[in-house]
């Protein structure tokens, strides 16, 4: 990074680095040494690039727990029959001002841990639980009744200042930190003589260029996130939300009596949105490995090439046109060529309902993907493959290796990174799976193919009162295990060939 | 044959034809028939007037009646004109926003470059979900318009970050003369970036035509007035729900369907294999570059 970085900027040159020799500091032009704590070298007089501070990321970690916090209700009925109705918290607390200064105490806390000022953050973090306690204290004088318990919030905030402050005094990246610097990473910076403001007043061209990019970005990314509180609302469309706490978690994952039936619809959908995804990406996987492995070894360079724009084709296909073509193939019905094919030949008396069936659907399902996309998988492959020194292959051949044995010895061990590459790249994406079930699933399989995103689909808008508030807690529910997900495989990621996926 | 090599360190004897090869060409052989019969079967029922039985390598009774309906009945080919206005105007969004997203993230020097590309990075992290989606879009008033299925597939951080890495190949001394000789920011772009950029261009600009070309859920999500609706939300209707039009009884249900499941397909089936090395290059440069 750092070295294409100097390459793309010529004024990298007159930069002034800092380079530590045992305790002393030593300018990288004149090899002069610097004062603690001088802004510029006695020598040359340019200016000092300070090292970076380190980030405190359990500290933030600390804000965020406390900010979670808020969204939970202070006090709530302890029945647990009427499902924590009613509750009480800052959502619908009656001076919301303190909510919003809440918020912006612990979102000023998690800036200062992220430009250095950690220290700081414990006045921030630690106002915010004042004012929680303040918001706590009024409302159990206001609703306080017999039969009301704590809410979560009261732990959350509790939790969230204790690790904010402890936080902020563990340096937990100071290993890593030392270790970049010694590596020269971390004292790369084009200050060169110009103040930030002067930079920025350079810059002030591509600023307005990027607006329209950040306009249209919180509009339609960041909006919806702050939309995300409708999960601790009823919000019945066409009406104003109404704070309920964590009544529609309750639900989902069937922790209250009354929710065993609703919460087994969540939970299978939750369970067919993983089972589908890492089987279809399984099979889709391992089909484009042993097909590009084997197009590779073709020579013919005409039917190479026309192979390839052959299985690249039904990628360009929608969904709904795929779902429409199989529909019609494997129709139970005369025109359904499949089911024809099959009587003829004698295997089955009746046709099969491979769509509408428990048993085939997802067999079903799998084999459409495979069909649609294996061939556009191999792309990489394929270009990772012709990247192959055909010198190795040559030498292996001559030291005696069959063709099988260069496969094993070469082409394997080639493809290993790529292949885990795009399993990472893929498995970032489980939780998105929608469209392609959504066009092939059917009232009478929707034990077998329900997904998070498609139940949401059906709660929400398939007529009737839905109510918002609980299917925006399926999606945030799905949200932050797919942001789970992607943080698990960026590390991955970084682990196996040095860059992340984000 | 044997100029798949080009080292001539080690002459090797003249390719024999092995067993191997053979069965390997027959496997692919079979691959492409297994690609192409869905196709083909659907080519064939929609230009044969009696279509529904079986599988026919060629039309019984061929007709291009399908065809004439679908170009002469505005339901039909309304549906269609509105697909290719929501791809030409969704295309030019998309490709607005990712060069001058890019541009703007390639300035290493700029002050509060990491802090921009992180906020679009999030979104790749985290989102709000489809319904506080929806509830937004309702809010701005964009349900039942264009709008709302041309802008949310405009911005896009993934091909944004192609775009970006399409960029970083440009050699930097070239911003660096033009901004001696006097070029503002947006004279770079428009007279540097951009003409030497058309192979970017292009491939992500393909991206994003496939992408609204076939743009189903967003229809779906946010259009409920059928006369906005797209040939892939008439393709569901006509196949899913067999809401016909009615005529005069000369064309199978099955005919008509296989018809429009053609008309869907055609742009990009002609435009695919044109452009095939546009899309390729797609692929690979986001996940090999650097």
């Amino acid at each position: 990074m750092a070295q294409r970085k100097s390459q793309n900027h010529p004024a990298a040159a007159t930069i002034l680095f800092l380079r530590e020799k045992g305790t002393l500091m030593v300018c990288k032009t004149c090899n002069a040494e610097i004062p603690k704590k001088a802004t510029r070298c006695p020598e040359c007089g340019r200016a000092v690039v300070k090292p970076h501070k380190n980030l405190y990321p359990i500290a933030i970690a600390g804000a965020v727990i406390s900010f979670v916090g808020g969204f939970f209700p202070a006090i709530q009925n302890s029945d647990a029959s009427k499902k924590f109705n009613p509750a009480y918290g800052f959502m619908n607390y009656e001076q919301p001002a303190l909510w919003y200064l809440f918020i912006a105490l612990l979102t000023a806390s998690v800036i200062l841990c992220a430009i250095k000022y950690e220290k700081i953050s414990i006045a921030t973090t630690v106002l915010a639980a004042v004012v929680y306690a303040i918001v706590y204290n009024n409302i159990c004088s206001r609703h306080g009744a017999p039969g009301m318990q704590n809410g979560l919030a009261g732990a959350l905030v509790i939790l969230g200042t204790i690790v904010g402050v402890a936080g902020s005094f563990m340096d937990v990246n100071k290993n890593a930190a030392e270790r970049k610097r010694k590596n020269g990473e971390l004292d790369y910076q084009y200050t060169g003589n110009k103040t930030v403001w002067q930079r920025i007043y350079i810059y002030r061209g591509f600023y307005i260029m990027f607006l329209p990019v950040l306009i249209f970005v919180v509009i339609f990314n960041y909006l919806p996130m702050v939309g995300l509180r409708y999960a601790f609302t009823d919000f019945i469309s066409g009406q104003e939300p109404t704070y309920v706490g964590i009544k529609h978690f309750v639900d989902m994952f069937g922790l209250s009596s009354l929710s065993k039936l609703s919460s087994k619809h969540f939970l299978t959908a939750f369970s067919n949105t993983l089972v589908l995804s890492i089987i279809k990406l399984f099979l889709n996987t391992f089909m484009a490995v042993v097909i590009s492995i084997l197009l590779n070894e073709m020579f013919n360079i005409y039917f190479k090439k026309s192979v390839q724009t052959i299985i690249y084709l039904p990628h360009f296909m929608s969904w709904v046109v795929v779902a429409s073509i199989f529909k019609m193939m494997l129709s139970a019905s005369d025109s359904g060529m499949f089911n024809q094919l099959l009587m003829n030949i004698g295997l089955i008396d009746q046709p099969i309902e491979f769509l509408t069936s428990e048993s085939t659907w997802r067999g079903v399902y799998y084999l459409v993907n495979i069909w649609k996309d294996t061939g556009w998988g191999t792309i990489l492959f394929l270009a990772t493959l012709s990247g192959i020194s055909p010198d190795l292959y040559e030498a292996a051949q001559i030291d005696g290796a069959n063709r099988f044995a260069r496969m094993r010895y070469i082409t394997m061990p080639a493809l290993a990174n790529t292949i885990i590459t795009v399993f990472i790249l893929n498995l970032a994406k489980v939780m998105n799976l929608f469209e392609s079930v959504f066009v092939m699933y059917n009232p009478s399989v929707y034990d077998k193919s329900d997904v998070l995103q498609t139940y949401i689909y059906r709660q929400s808008f398939s007529g009737g009162a839905a109510n918002y508030g609980y299917t925006t807690a399926v999606g945030l529910f799905r949200s932050v295990v797919g942001c789970i997900l992607v943080l698990l495989c960026n590390k991955a990621s970084k682990k196996v060939r040095g860059r992340g996926i984000v | 044959m044997e100029a798949t090599t080009n080292k001539a360190v080690y002459k090797k004897p003249k390719r024999k034809i092995t067993l191997f090869a053979v069965v390997n060409t027959i496997v692919f052989i079979l691959i492409s028939i297994i690609i192409l019969i869905p196709i083909w079967k659907v080519l064939v029922d929609s230009l044969d007037a009696a279509a529904g039985y079986g599988m026919r390598l060629w039309p019984a009774k061929p007709t291009l009646g399908a065809y004439k309906m679908i170009l002469s009945r505005a339901d039909l080919y309304r549906p269609f004109l509105i697909s290719l206005l929501v791809t030409g105007a969704g295309t030019i969004v998309g490709l607005v926003l990712s060069t001058l997203g890019a541009y703007v993230l390639i300035q290493w020097d700029m002050p509060g470059r990491n802090l921009l590309s992180w906020v679009l990075l999030f979104t790749m992290l985290f989102s709000g979900g489809m319904i506080p989606t929806y509830v937004v879009m309702m809010n701005l008033h964009l349900t039942n318009t264009l709008w709302s299925v041309i802008l949310p597939l405009g911005i896009n951080v993934y091909n944004l970050v192609l775009m970006r890495n399409f960029f970083e190949g440009i050699p930097a001394s070239l911003f660096e003369s033009a901004k001696l000789d006097g070029c503002t920011p947006m004279g770079i772009f428009v007279k540097i970036v951009l003409p030497l950029s058309k192979a970017a261009l292009a491939a992500i600009g393909l991206m994003f035509a496939v992408t609204y070309w076939n743009d189903y859920t967003n229809f779906k999500i946010y259009i409920t007035d059928n006369k906005l609706f797209n040939f892939q939300m008439k393709l569901r209707a006509m196949v899913m729900d067999n809401d016909l039009p009615t005529d005069d009884g000369s064309l199978s249900t099955n005919t008509i369907q296989n018809a429009a499941i053609i008309v869907a397909i055609i742009p990009f089936m002609i435009l695919y294999p044109i452009c095939q090395d546009y899309f390729v290059q797609g692929v690979n440069v986001g996940a090999v570059k650097e």
